[in-house]
């Protein structure tokens, strides 16, 4: 898989469709999306015809998916198919953009995330977020991993958390690095230690989902490969979904793969949909769809 | 070789390598230009600033010409000390006392006794029956019940009753350095042209002395109405209490409304509109301010700032300094406001998303990790404001600052004056002698406000140290 050809860094000409005279014909009707998740295990986090609006512009259209326990699901696709827009819907990330709003269902364990009455401080507790840019609170590093515990009511005692604190570093691949530096400051640290200190940040909450934004795509190769190393091994605890660029990185990490692609209508609007979920494998080897085919051979993108 | 002929195919759009070359030149004179014209708008504002501070301090030193009723050498002398090694202020209070007693007729010393008596066991110029009578009486004058005046108290008057020190002309540092006979020469030629001004006295009897005009005792003495024995510690003491009522009430309220602005409301009409009056309110000309305090703090909220809420013996009326703190706190409170705003919007919105991302509350979140980092910002903006406020002459004009009282503020509830309200009241008297205290009070004025902003930058680099 990894003889896919990359595509060129920095092209954004998202693919635009034959015929985009009729959005609703470019969007595959619902029986072409294979839902990965069976109907006897349900998905950790399952959207329903989820549509995503920055005021009147829809962003993202009709997006149905199921994200698995325990698995690496990556979302792939040229720039401004709302890849980052589905991701950040996914934890209620988006509420802090004033004009955001999600139609349709986003269902955490069968439960609709976006109920009135759903309170997106205990949804972003469980579903914990690591975002493209390393963004540690210029704080020291024990801090940073504490402070997620302590706003979240951690009731033991001092040791435990220094415990907890220990036990997140060592499961982010950080702790070897950072143990008798723990009072400096987080911003004292590398790229790609900052971001191993964000995911140590991330799971000290104990969260049951962690969404990672594009998290290796400010680092170098190396700490790009350290991060992956580390997603495999964190994914026998968590269930992780990750928006990338990369799509060797999506071939090399991901059991599961989405590709979103984007539709112009009529007045030029561009909207995001999603073409397939498939496993990883199958998608980069036999896609089901056209399109898809054409984006992983670098035909465009 | 020229960097274009090393091209292959050098673009027909762009000019050969001779017009370049003068195309260059004309670019780069054209940028001496405006950085030379850039620093003459630099040279403006020094030069503005330092003509300021030349004026201040010019008028501040200098020589007087000074008519004393009785010279201090002569008092000293009386006690049969050397005049040229013992000073007045070396005498004992005792001494002093027995200067005034000769000095000062019996009445005015029985006044001066029960204003506040001079010794805690004996009486000087009272008989003490009538002592006891007057303080038996309901309304007993202070000085019954006061603690007894100190040496320098009693210095005071022996300068004020004794010396009677009287400046009869005074000139500006500057000419008391290059042309001090210049001075002297115009003070005989006005003795000989106006004897009428100086009636009673002779151009012989005159001395010159060198004075500072701000010295500690001007800066430590209260108000008079004789300009040698002047001072402004209630000025500064008024100045103070505005100071600290102004923060106490802009800041909380200022910073408050701004996380409310940035961090929690939603855009809308509303809060649109509120934010649109908040930036106008900050170009409200300060009297409407004073008009404002006037009709709320001073009538409404009379009873409040007054004190007669909670105290025994309020203030007659609304006019304290409490009032006029809460003004000059509504006169910065939009300036505060926006930059609190400026400085909240600067911090980087990846970390409200970090703090967000842990299942923390847009509280927890402002608390733990945007306010620390937006709090040297905040100060900085803080304190250009208060510092605006504290030379701000028109509301507490309105708000009923006195222009002359002698006695400090000890409260909230307090009669006050301020620095600037002592300055605007010396510079509107005729005599000369004024103006040179207006110009030593301004340069109080400024020195306490550098003091104030001396303060807050190490305030702020502390926080900056802190949050990284």
């Amino acid at each position: 898989m990894t003889d896919q050809p990359r595509h060129p860094a920095g092209v954004d000409t998202a693919w635009e469709g034959e015929n985009h005279s009729d959005l609703a014909a470019d969007f595959p009707t619902p029986d072409h999306i294979p839902h990965a998740a069976t109907a006897h295990e349900p998905g950790v986090i399952e959207t329903k015809d989820m549509d995503v609006f920055y005021g009147d512009f829809k962003a993202v259209a009709d997006v149905t998916v199921s994200f698995a326990r325990n698995e690496i699901s990556a979302l792939i696709g040229p720039s401004g198919c709302g890849k980052s827009t589905v991701l950040r819907s996914l934890n209620r990330m988006n509420d802090l953009i004033p004009s955001a709003r999600v139609t349709g269902k986003v269902e955490y364990h069968g439960a609709n995330i976006y109920d009135p009455g759903v309170d997106p401080v205990e949804i972003r507790r469980r579903i914990g977020m690591v975002f493209q840019k390393p963004n540690p609170f210029p704080k020291s590093i024990f801090d940073n991993v504490a402070w997620g515990a302590k706003i979240n009511g951690f009731k033991g005692s001092k040791s435990d958390l220094g415990d907890l604190v220990e036990e997140s570093l060592t499961q982010a691949a950080l702790w070897d690095e950072v143990k008798d530096k723990l009072k400096d400051s987080g911003l004292s640290l590398s790229g790609g230690q900052q971001q191993r200190l964000c995911i140590a940040r991330a799971i000290a909450t104990q969260p049951d989902v962690v969404l990672m934004d594009e998290p290796a795509s400010a680092l170098d190769p190396i700490a790009t490969l350290r991060i992956e190393e580390l997603m495999l091994e964190l994914k026998e605890q968590y269930s992780i979904i990750i928006v990338t660029h990369n799509m060797q990185q999506a071939a090399r990490v991901s059991d599961k793969t989405a590709f979103f692609n984007v539709a112009l209508d009529t007045k030029g609007q561009r909207t995001g949909y999603l073409v397939e979920f498939s496993p990883t494998q199958e998608l980069f080897t036999s896609p089901r769809e056209k399109a898809t085919e054409d984006y992983i051979t670098g035909r465009f993108g | 070789m020229s960097l274009t002929e090393q091209r292959s195919s050098p673009s027909r759009y762009f000019p050969s390598d001779d017009e370049y070359a003068g195309l260059l030149d004309k670019r780069s004179r054209r940028a001496r230009v405006i950085q030379t014209v850039l620093l003459g708008a630099l040279a403006v504002a020094v030069l503005a600033l330092v003509t300021l501070l030349y004026t201040i301090i010019n008028d501040s030193f200098g020589l007087v010409a000074q008519i004393n009723a009785n010279e201090p050498e002569d008092v000293v002398a009386s006690f049969g000390y050397d005049p040229a090694r013992v000073g007045l202020g070396d005498l004992t209070k005792d001494e002093l006392v027995v200067a005034l007693q000769g000095g000062i007729e019996r009445n005015v010393g029985r006044r001066l006794e029960r204003e506040q008596r001079f010794y805690a066991d004996r009486l000087v110029f009272e008989s003490q029956e009538k002592w006891d009578e007057v303080c038996a009486r309901g309304d007993a004058p202070a000085g019954c019940d006061s603690a007894p005046r100190d040496h320098g108290n009693v210095l005071r008057l022996v300068e004020e009753r004794i010396i009677k020190p009287d400046i009869v002309a005074a000139t500006t540092l500057q000419a008391s350095v290059t042309h001090p006979q210049a001075f002297k020469d115009s003070v005989r030629a006005s003795f000989a042209d106006n004897p009428e001004r100086y009636e009673g006295y002779t151009y012989e009897q005159v001395r010159y002395k060198w004075r500072a005009w701000l010295s500690w005792q001007f800066v430590t003495s209260p108000s008079s109405s004789t300009p040698e024995i002047a001072g402004i510690s209630t000025a500064i003491l008024g100045s103070i209490w505005l100071v600290i009522i102004t923060i106490a009430f802009a800041i909380p309220v200022g910073v408050g409304a701004a996380v409310y602005l940035e961090e929690f409301a939603r855009p809308n009409r509303i809060n649109d509109l509120i934010q649109t009056n908040i930036n106008n309110l900050a170009g409200v000309p300060s009297i409407i301010y004073g008009i404002l305090g006037l009709a709320v703090f001073v009538r409404v909220l009379e009873p409040v700032t007054s004190g007669s809420l909670f105290l025994d013996d309020p203030a007659p009326n609304g006019r304290t300094v409490l009032s006029a703190g809460l003004t000059l706190g509504l006169l910065t409170l939009p300036v505060v406001i926006i930059s609190s705003q400026e400085a909240l919007r600067a911090v980087p919105n990846s970390l409200r998303q970090a703090g967000m991302g842990l299942g923390a509350t847009k509280w927890q979140t402002v608390r733990s990790h945007i306010l620390p980092i937006a709090v040297p910002g905040i100060l900085t903006g803080t304190i250009l404001a208060v510092a605006r406020a504290i030379g701000e002459t028109a509301p507490l004009i309105l708000v009923g600052a006195a222009g002359f009282i002698t006695t400090s503020p000890s409260g909230p509830f307090s009669q006050f004056t301020a620095l600037p309200i002592q300055i605007f009241q010396w510079t509107s008297l005729p005599q000369a002698e004024w103006q040179h205290l207006a110009a030593a009070a301004s340069l109080t004025l400024l020195i306490l406000l550098l003091t104030l902003n001396a303060g807050a930058v190490v305030l702020r680099n502390r926080y900056s140290r802190r949050s990284l």
